[in-house]
């Protein structure tokens, strides 16, 4: 009835790379330094700290284009951090986050230049908070928006849930593209991060020539909220939301107060968002409703599902990766193919490719990546180690189950244990009475 | 700006709108179907549907143009045109749905629900970027063969097109109604909606039913797609994306996983759609804002639809 | 209050699903101290009466009065916190956490869950989760030292019996005045059974807790119980002593009879 079982999912395509790694992991192992083996030196937190230098270092190493790549990268590092905490601890599929996104953006454009211009276009004054003021304001605006959103819809079963929060996302743009003080279609200016004067001399977040500040900000913010996020995961409230994720009756008969857990990760979540897009229009200096589509929700989920749905350093992985393609290799592969001899000439056999812009097959290769993770690797590059269980045990429960009501067919790949509780449950129960004689 | 406050009511433009809403309905609630039809069997929410509908768009026009159709068309190249474009259409989003299915659905079928529809939102996005690549990013015109005759009755103003369309619909939905409620696949598919492991025990093969669904629930998308075009005179590779949404409140409207539901859905919200761009004030910036509020309010207040059961959960 | 003394009301509590009455016109009343069992068919309502109770269900109609406060309607997480808690048929622990996150999140209700102390981590809240802790682990020994063994053992690790076992162990962390335990012996063997009897005894003396309990092994209802409800179709049929329960014509034609015939 079922399938032959593959050794632990995947292609056989892959078996070579897999073995290399396999034999690379031993020898690491087996090598000493110091009386511990390398394989110790590069995992756990150490990594983190190996990473945490590698960062610090990168502006020293490369030119100002690749700093400002850095930078949004890391916004892009904090936006898959927050989503993480609705999708990946709570259980959530959000696809609206950009709506959060959006509110920091606007936050800060529109409180940041001391006017706005009505439909009357008349010049409106609005107060002026400086930099700092708005990084939290925005962080407080998006939480407060997460609740708001939250309170009516987390009742919602998982899939409404995140169709309603698609509509909210596409909401947000179509409510700034419609509203005269948003600028409408042309969006806001906004000024740079400002100078920060100390007595060691001032520093300049807002230098469009160099980067280097602006990026060492971005990345004590990553810092900080990759460490709270740590917080939030190894506590009582972490607990509660895994808890939530693997069965929400049992969770709420075990005292869960499920709206009140599911808000508290949407808040946060969305706070994150929010100083995301805060740090975002002080780098992009302008922003137009058009540039916060669904494609930008959609490109943060995949994220997170490439890098391991719950892992926090997988996350930050599956976005460097996604967005390290994003901002540099599509332009150095568009320079690299346009410029070749086979493409540039007339009449070369691959001239038809001259014209072309590989940024235009991106959200193609998202769609690839996002289909092709869910269904080869689920548990994304670094696997949570719960998530991981989740899926494993979701898998043998299902080849021990006799009653499951798809288990009359033929099965093809068995991959699960992703997801929000109540459809764990309903899954894996008929699964689970079977393994527990239940009578 | 206030057009309501500004001028007295006008009953004609009033049916006008209603008209226009019925129509663009009839286009909604064949989305609806497959949606709802889908939903009603494995649960899932296929959220590819729009683009399969959007790729009937695409392919149809392809072949419009292939066949140098830029005028309007009458007697026997007209019937044999709109049969070749439903056929065209037809074959387009029910056999991409059922290979999508198979792709990736069906591995996933066991895994808990959020799990196929991050999958479906991959292959949405995959549909969508491949027309973009083909058909670029513009909108496109398509061009109008249909005669652009009209009738009048009164200030309302019917076009022959518009007829075309509500009768199509209707003979679909009449021919699903028929099929899934006289024969013995319709049969089987209501049976494994209800509960696929009696049906199963029954002697219905569950596969071959999930994949006629899909082929019914693609091929009402592929027809909608060929009078869409038609209607809007355009083609756009996100058009999938946006009337798919309004399609798929429409079946949350009426309930989903409820055929008639669907229909009604997809009526009631063209309707609104087509008053709300009239009355409301920037009404048509607002219009796609106007259905996914629908959308949130049903989904809060009543999120077993109109005419869909209220279901108690497992515990 | 003494034992002897109402402690859950339930008055013509009714559920119906669609036009189906699930429970029908329930009336109990549990006593402080006692062990009561509904008994009765499958699908005679009796999980749906733990469910109503426990606010995974809203009444369509009737009271359930907890120390004479209504707890109708309330959501699960309050009706915890009121003194309810529960375990359920088909064993719902969470899986992927290990046994001793299994008996913590059952202290929820006591922690601090919110923002601020979870960053900060004030004393109050360490302090929270140090009693927890340890009333987890008194929890896990009260259950034998096997299980304080397994306590960083993921629970879908454990065997069904020991599965059981942390999740009488989850719904004890909260501290309950009232536990409602849904067959607490199904699927296990006699000494399993026997064990189960044993623990779920020295719970009611130990903790002082009023246990409500659904059980299909009619062995186990006799012996355990002080007071016995029977359902039938959604309806109270009998209620009495065991002693009572066992002569009831009733009963036996409604419940015992039918089990015998399909046996």
């Amino acid at each position: 009835m079922s399938a032959p079982s593959r050794s632990k999912g995947g292609l056989p395509l892959f078996q070579p790379i897999r073995d290399g790694w396999n034999a690379l992991v031993a020898r690491l192992e087996k090598t000493q330094l110091l009386g511990r083996s390398l394989l110790w030196y590069i995992t756990g937190w150490r990594l983190g700290i190996i990473a945490l230098i590698l960062a610090v270092i990168y502006p020293q190493m490369f030119d100002d284009s690749y700093v400002l790549a850095g930078c949004i990268i890391a916004i892009y590092v904090l936006l898959a951090l927050g989503l993480n905490i609705v999708v990946g601890y709570a259980g959530l599929l959000d696809l609206g986050y950009v709506a959060f996104f959006v509110i920091g953006n606007y936050t800060y454009a529109a409180l940041s230049r001391g006017y706005l211009v009505n439909s009357a276009k008349q010049v409106v004054p609005v107060p002026v908070l400086s930099f700092w003021w708005l990084l939290p304001l925005g962080a407080l605006f998006a939480g407060i928006a997460g609740v708001l959103l939250g309170a009516p819809t987390l009742r919602l079963r998982g899939d409404y849930l995140a169709i309603v929060t698609l509509g909210f996302g596409e909401l947000s743009r179509i409510f700034v593209l419609n509203v005269p003080y948003f600028g409408a279609a042309n969006g806001l200016n906004a000024p740079p991060a400002p100078t920060v004067h100390t007595p060691l001399g001032d520093v300049d977040f807002g230098n469009f020539i160099d980067h280097t500040n602006f990026y060492y900000l971005t990345l004590a913010l990553v810092v900080i909220v990759t460490l709270l996020v740590n917080l939030l995961r190894n506590s009582s409230l972490g607990r509660a939301w895994v808890a939530m994720r693997e069965d929400e009756t049992a969770a709420a008969a075990a005292g869960v107060n499920l709206v009140r857990t599911k808000l508290l990760a949407f808040a946060t979540g969305a706070a994150i968002g929010g100083i995301g897009g805060i740090l975002n229009v002080a780098l992009v200096p302008s922003i137009t409703p058009d540039q916060f589509t669904f494609n930008i929700s959609i490109s943060i989920l995949v994220m997170i599902v490439l890098g391991g749905i719950g892992s926090i350093p997988g996350v930050i992985v599956g976005a460097i990766v996604l967005k390290l393609f994003d901002q540099i290799l599509l332009n150095n592969l568009n320079d690299y193919v346009h410029g070749s001899p086979l493409v540039s000439n007339p009449g070369a056999p691959l001239h038809f490719l001259a014209g072309n812009d590989f940024n235009q097959e991106k959200f193609l290769l998202y769609g690839l990546v996002l289909l092709g993770m869910i269904l080869l690797r689920p548990q994304g590059i670094i696997p949570d180690r719960r998530r991981q269980r989740e899926i494993k045990e979701a898998s043998s429960v299902e080849s021990a189950s006799a009653v499951g009501v798809l288990a009359i067919e033929e099965s093809g790949d068995t991959l699960a244990g992703l997801g929000s509780a109540p459809d764990v449950t309903e899954y894996v129960g008929p699964g689970s009475d079977a393994q527990g004689r239940e009578g | 700006m206030h057009i309501l406050a500004a001028s007295s009511f006008d009953t004609g433009l009033f049916f006008q709108q209603i008209e226009n809403g019925i129509t663009l309905g009839a286009i909604y609630a064949l989305v609806a179907l497959g949606y709802t039809m889908v939903y009603g069997i494995i649960e899932l929410i296929n959220f590819a549907h729009g683009d399969v509908f959007m790729w009937s768009t695409i392919v149809t026009l392809s072949v419009a143009q292939a066949l140098h159709i830029d005028h309007v068309l009458g007697g026997f190249a007209l019937v044999g045109t709109l049969l070749l474009l439903l056929i065209v259409g037809i074959l387009t989003s029910g056999g991409l749905n059922v290979l999508i299915e198979r792709v990736a659905y069906r591995p996933l079928r066991r895994a808990p629900r959020l799990i196929p529809l991050i999958s479906a939102i991959g292959v949405s996005f995959i549909l969508e970027n491949v027309a973009q690549l083909w058909k670029t990013a513009n909108v496109i015109a398509y061009p109008v063969f249909f005669p652009t005759n009209a009738i009048t009755i009164g200030s309302l103003t019917i076009t022959y097109l518009d007829i075309f369309i509500f009768v199509l619909a209707v003979a679909l939905m009449v021919g699903l109604n028929v099929f899934t409620n006289r024969t013995k696949m319709g049969r089987a598919m209501r049976a494994t909606a209800q509960d696929p492991e009696a049906a199963a025990l029954m002697g219905v093969n569950i596969n071959q039913t999930i994949s006629l669904t899909f082929l019914i629930g693609g091929a009402l998308a592929g027809a909608a797609g060929v009078v869409y075009s038609m209607y809007a005179s355009s083609v756009y590779f996100l058009s999938g994306f946006q009337l798919g949404l309004i399609a798929f409140t429409a079946a949350v409207l009426g309930g989903i996983g409820n055929i008639q539901g669907a229909v009604l859905g997809g009526f009631l919200i063209g309707i609104i759609e087509a008053l709300a761009t009239q009355y409301v004030p920037n009404g048509l910036a607002w219009s796609q804002g106007v259905a996914f509020a629908i959308l949130i309010l049903i989904l809060i207040f009543r999120p077993s639809g109109l005419l869909g059961q209220q279901v108690p959960d497992k515990v | 209050m003494a034992d002897g003394q109402t402690l859950l009301a339930v008055n013509h509590l009714t559920k119906q699903f669609g036009g189906l009455a699930a429970v029908d016109d329930v009336t109990l009343d549990i006593k402080r101290g006692q062990i009561f069992s509904i008994i009765g068919p499958n699908g005679a309502g009796k999980t749906t009466v733990f469910n109503l109770i426990t606010g995974i269900y809203k009444p369509t109609k009737g009271e359930i009065l907890l120390n004479g406060r209504s707890i109708a309607g309330k959501t699960p997480d309050v009706v915890l916190r009121n003194g309810i808690a529960r375990t359920f048929q088909n064993i719902r622990l969470f899986n992927n956490m290990t046994v001793l996150e299994n008996v913590l999140v059952g202290q929820h209700a006591k922690l601090y869950g919110d923002l601020i102390s979870v960053i900060f981590r004030p004393p109050y809240y360490r302090n929270a989760e140090k009693r927890a802790l340890d009333r987890a682990m008194e929890l896990l020994a009260f259950f034998g030292p096997q299980m304080v063994a397994l306590k960083d053992e993921y629970a879908s690790n454990l065997s069904y019996a020991y599965r059981r076992r942390v999740e009488v162990a989850r719904a004890m962390a909260s501290g309950p005045q009232l536990l409602l335990l849904d067959e607490p012996t199904a699927g296990m063997n006699d000494s399993e059974t026997a064990e189960a009897v044993g623990y779920i005894r020295r719970l009611r003396e130990q903790y002082g807790v009023t246990v409500l309990l659904i059980e299909h092994k009619l062995q186990v209802t006799m012996n355990i119980s002080d007071q016995i409800a029977v359902l039938d179709y959604g309806k109270k049929i009998a209620e009495g002593v065991p002693a009572e329960i066992q002569r009831n014509e009733q009963v036996i034609e409604a419940y015992l009879g039918r089990k015998a015939a399909t046996a």
